[in-house]
C-alpha cells in the first residue's frame, strides 16, 4: 500500500502531464479537422480543449498564488471569482468538447 | 442603488449555473454518457486501431466524469484531504484517488491520441503544386538590379 501511496504522491504530476498532453493532442487534432476538412465541430472541440487546459492551469496556479495573506488582501469578491472560474471553465470546456464531437459525428454522417 | 458597496457580490448567471453544486454532477453525468454515446456512434462500422483507441479513451472519461466525480461530490468517496480523520479508511481513499486520476488523465491521453490519428495529425499533406527550380539566382533578379 505504501508503494501505491508513493506512486500517487510522486506520480500525480506525471499523470497530470499525460492528461495535459492528451488535451493538447485533442486541441491540435481538432484544429486540423476544422482546417483541412472544414468540420465545424473541430473548432468547437478546439475551444473546449483550450478551456479545459485553462481550467487546469488556473487550479494549479490557485494553489500557488492564493495564500491566506493574498486572500485577506484581495477581498471576498475576488475570492468568489477565483474559486468559481476554474469550475466554470472545466464544465464549459467539457461541454464544448462533447458538443463539438457530436457536430463532427453529424458532419461525418453527411459526408459518407 | 449605485453606492451600496456592502451589497454581496453576485457572479453572472452562466458562471453561477455552471458551478452550482446541485447542478454540476447531473451535468457531468449527462456529458460523460453523451461523450461515450457520440464516440460509439462515430466509430460504429469502422475497423482498425483508431476507433479502438478513441473508444477506450471515451469510456475511461465517461467512467471518470459520470461515475467517479458525482460520487466525490456526493461525499460517498472522500477526498485525499480527509485522510487521517477518524472513521475513514485510508486504503479506500487512496485507491479511489488512484482510480480517479488514472481514469481522467489516461482517458484524455487515449482520446487525444485517437483524435490525432483520426484527424491525420501525424501525416504530411503532399502539395499538388509542381516543384520547379528557380530560373534566376537571387542576385540577378530584377528587383535588385541597379536602376541606372
Amino acid at each position: 500500500m505504501s508503494l501505491l501511496l508513493d506512486f500517487i504522491i510522486k506520480g500525480g504530476f506525471l499523470l497530470d502531464a499525460l492528461g495535459v498532453i492528451g488535451l493538447g493532442l485533442v486541441g491540435m487534432a481538432a484544429v486540423r479537422l476544422a482546417n483541412r476538412y472544414r468540420s465545424w465541430g473541430g473548432s468547437l472541440i478546439a475551444s473546449g480543449a483550450l478551456m479545459l487546459l485553462l481550467g487546469r492551469i488556473w487550479t494549479i496556479a490557485k494553489q500557488q498564488l492564493l495564500t491566506p495573506d493574498m486572500q485577506m488582501s484581495i477581498g471576498e469578491n475576488w475570492n468568489t471569482i477565483f474559486s468559481i472560474v476554474p469550475m466554470a471553465l472545466m464544465t464549459m470546456g467539457l461541454a464544448g468538447v462533447v458538443w463539438g464531437l457530436w457536430g463532427h459525428e453529424q458532419w461525418l454522417r453527411e459526408e459518407r | 442603488m449605485l453606492s451600496n458597496g456592502s451589497m454581496t457580490f453576485a457572479p453572472p448567471v452562466p458562471l453561477l449555473a455552471a458551478s452550482t453544486p446541485a447542478l454540476r454532477p447531473v451535468f457531468l453525468i449527462v456529458m460523460g454518457a453523451f461523450l461515450l454515446l457520440t464516440a460509439w456512434r462515430m466509430t460504429r462500422g469502422t475497423h482498425g486501431w483508431t476507433p479502438r483507441i478513441i473508444l477506450t479513451g471515451a469510456s475511461l472519461l465517461a467512467f471518470g466524469y459520470s461515475v467517479l466525480t458525482p460520487l466525490y461530490q456526493a461525499g460517498i468517496i472522500l477526498p485525499m484531504s480527509q485522510i487521517g480523520t477518524v472513521g475513514t479508511n485510508p486504503d479506500a481513499i487512496i485507491l479511489w484517488q488512484a482510480a480517479k486520476i488514472i481514469s481522467m488523465n489516461a482517458g484524455w491521453l487515449m482520446f487525444g491520441l485517437g483524435m490525432a490519428l483520426h484527424a491525420g495529425l501525424f501525416e504530411t499533406v503532399k502539395s499538388t503544386a509542381p516543384v520547379q527550380a528557380p530560373h534566376t539566382s537571387p542576385r540577378t533578379s530584377p528587383v535588385h538590379e541597379p536602376v541606372a
